[in-house]
């Protein structure tokens, strides 16, 4: 038994299960990623009931996800007519799901670096006018679980609940360019667990130290260092914790 | 009796290869009474499925659910009734192939023979084994990849689905080219893609019993002028082998049959 759960893990764990991008969705109701790869036929009929042309056919760029349907949010969103889940043949789609509220196909994060009200907010503490921020809560306007999904704190920083079904309206809506303020991360995408290969290598990918610590390395780092002398000002370093930069008797 | 079977076969499949771009159409303008591809449709509400799709998605995911099974009743009943007629009477790609070997048989100023039957003794088992043999690996890949990988080599699932998101968003996807792929080379290879290798028509033969429409050879005595196996798309023995899975019930052989003309020699029977 150990031998053949083992065998299933291994085989479960494949490439083509675990193909998890931001804002790019599954259906509403779809199964969990591996399962609904397992299921899904390819039929199309999840997008050709789709009265809003959200649902997509997945191309070679999907490698063998090609012919799955996918949302895109950045083009077109799920509106959450729920048409789609009571034609799928197979159950890759729950087909018993009626109501827009269940779905689970993601959730929303904000990127508060993004955002123009979180920009507004912090030029307002700092008083420095970039010109970039600007109040616009459209993600709140567009979300159809308004004040549920979304709540503004403060009347004016949009914060994503529990209740978000990641429909991706706000993506879709959200107009600060080229990256979105907002951005759904698919269900499974959540889970590290369950989110298989491309997530994980997307993951190392991101988590390289970013700002003025991740851009030398190496040679160059030691040499920038070696260039370090003690006369004439002194060097600013960052650090990712709080020193008082003072020390007692040094002038 | 002449070429009747021939005229109603090529309205059957104009009418399937119209109606792949028709209900995605209809479909638009929310009507909804026919939806689907030809991996899986509703007519009404009775469900239809192409039953390899479905029952690899049981296998590869190791559940059975009663829709699954509901959607494949109405097409394993009509091969068992009446043989893989899907296949030469409907199959969109099958129309494709017909064409293809129609256009070689224009080209002979070129120098380029028009396909003829290649009947040997002994070549229909080995065809049979190829195509199930092709089937079962199939089968496993999917098994060992936990999708359901042979749907995209469908033949007829693809060219409804490209068609479906034709009409819907004006493009084709990557699943196009590789139909051309097989198309260009059925130039070279007499069917070789219906005859060997798709999934599809290997399942469904499968089904295929000792009952049901057959092609027979009634009178006893004909002037054995063979015209019958070299008209055979699937290459086989129409006069012997009318009962095997590699028939696929089109009727070319009854059709190009000159004993016809008089009496009915060779034609359908139920058994």
């Amino acid at each position: 038994m150990g031998f053949v759960e083992a065998l299933r893990q291994r085989l479960n764990q494949n490439p083509f299960k675990g193909f998890f991008r931001l804002n790019r969705l599954r259906p509403p109701g779809a199964v969990a990623e591996d399962h609904f790869m397992e299921l899904c036929i390819r039929c199309s009929r999840c997008i050709e009931i789709c009265p809003y042309d959200s649902i997509r056919r997945a191309d070679i760029y999907a490698s063998l996800q090609i012919g799955t349907p996918y949302i895109y949010a950045e083009d077109k969103a799920c509106y959450l007519c729920m048409k789609c889940p009571p034609v799928c043949p197979t159950g890759a789609l729950d087909t018993s799901l009626r109501k827009g509220e269940e779905v689970a196909i993601g959730k929303a994060v904000i990127d508060q670096d993004l955002c123009l009200n979180y920009l507004y907010v912090k030029e307002e503490e700092s008083g420095k006018v970039t010109g970039m921020a600007t109040i616009c809560n459209t993600c709140f306007n567009a979300c159809p679980l308004r004040d549920k999904a979304i709540v503004m704190e403060k009347f004016l920083l949009p914060v994503i609940t529990e209740e978000c079904v990641g429909c991706g309206i706000c993506v879709e809506k959200c107009p600060t360019q080229p990256r979105r303020a907002v951005n759904v991360v698919p269900t499974g995408m959540i889970d590290e667990k369950s989110s298989g290969y491309y997530y994980r290598r997307n993951r190392v990918r991101q988590s390289q130290p970013e700002g003025d610590r991740g851009a030398v390395s190496g040679e160059e780092l030691l040499e920038r260092k070696e260039q370090i002398s003690t006369f004439g000002e002194t060097p600013q370093f960052k650090s990712d914790f709080s020193t008082d930069g003072s020390m007692e008797g040094w002038e | 009796m002449f070429q009747r079977i021939g005229f109603y076969r090529r309205c059957a499949q104009l009418l399937t290869l119209l109606a792949i771009f028709i209900i995605p159409l209809l479909n638009l303008y929310e009507i909804t009474f026919v939806k689907g591809t030809f991996y899986s449709m509703d007519i009404g509400d009775v469900a239809l499925a192409d039953p390899l799709a479905v029952f690899q998605a049981m296998f590869t995911s190791r559940t059975i659910s009663l829709i699954m099974l509901a959607s494949m009743v109405v097409p394993v009943f009509l091969v068992v009734l009446f043989g893989r007629v899907w296949c030469s009477w409907f199959c969109p790609y099958y129309l494709f192939t017909e064409a293809v070997a129609w256009g070689r048989s224009r080209l002979s100023v070129f120098g380029i023979k028009p396909f003829t039957g290649r009947y040997r003794e002994g070549s229909t088992s080995r065809q049979n084994i190829i195509r199930y043999l092709v089937l079962g690996v199939g089968l496993l890949l999917a098994g060992i990849a936990g999708i359901p990988l042979l749907n995209l080599v469908s033949a007829p699932g693809i060219i409804s689905s490209q068609a479906l998101i034709l009409v819907k968003f004006r493009t084709v996807s990557f699943e196009l080219v590789f139909i051309l792929f097989i198309l260009v080379l059925e130039f070279f290879f007499f069917k070789y893609w219906c005859r060997l290798f798709c999934p599809t028509g290997s399942f469904l033969s499968l089904f295929q019993g000792r009952r049901g429409l057959k092609v027979k050879k009634i009178e006893l005595e004909c002037r054995s002028c063979h015209t019958c196996i070299r008209s055979c798309p699937m290459q086989i023995n129409p006069m012997t082998e009318g009962d095997n899975p590699m028939c696929h019930n089109c009727g070319i052989c009854i059709d190009a049959c000159p004993d016809n003309h008089k009496q009915p020699t060779l034609g359908f029977r139920f058994r």
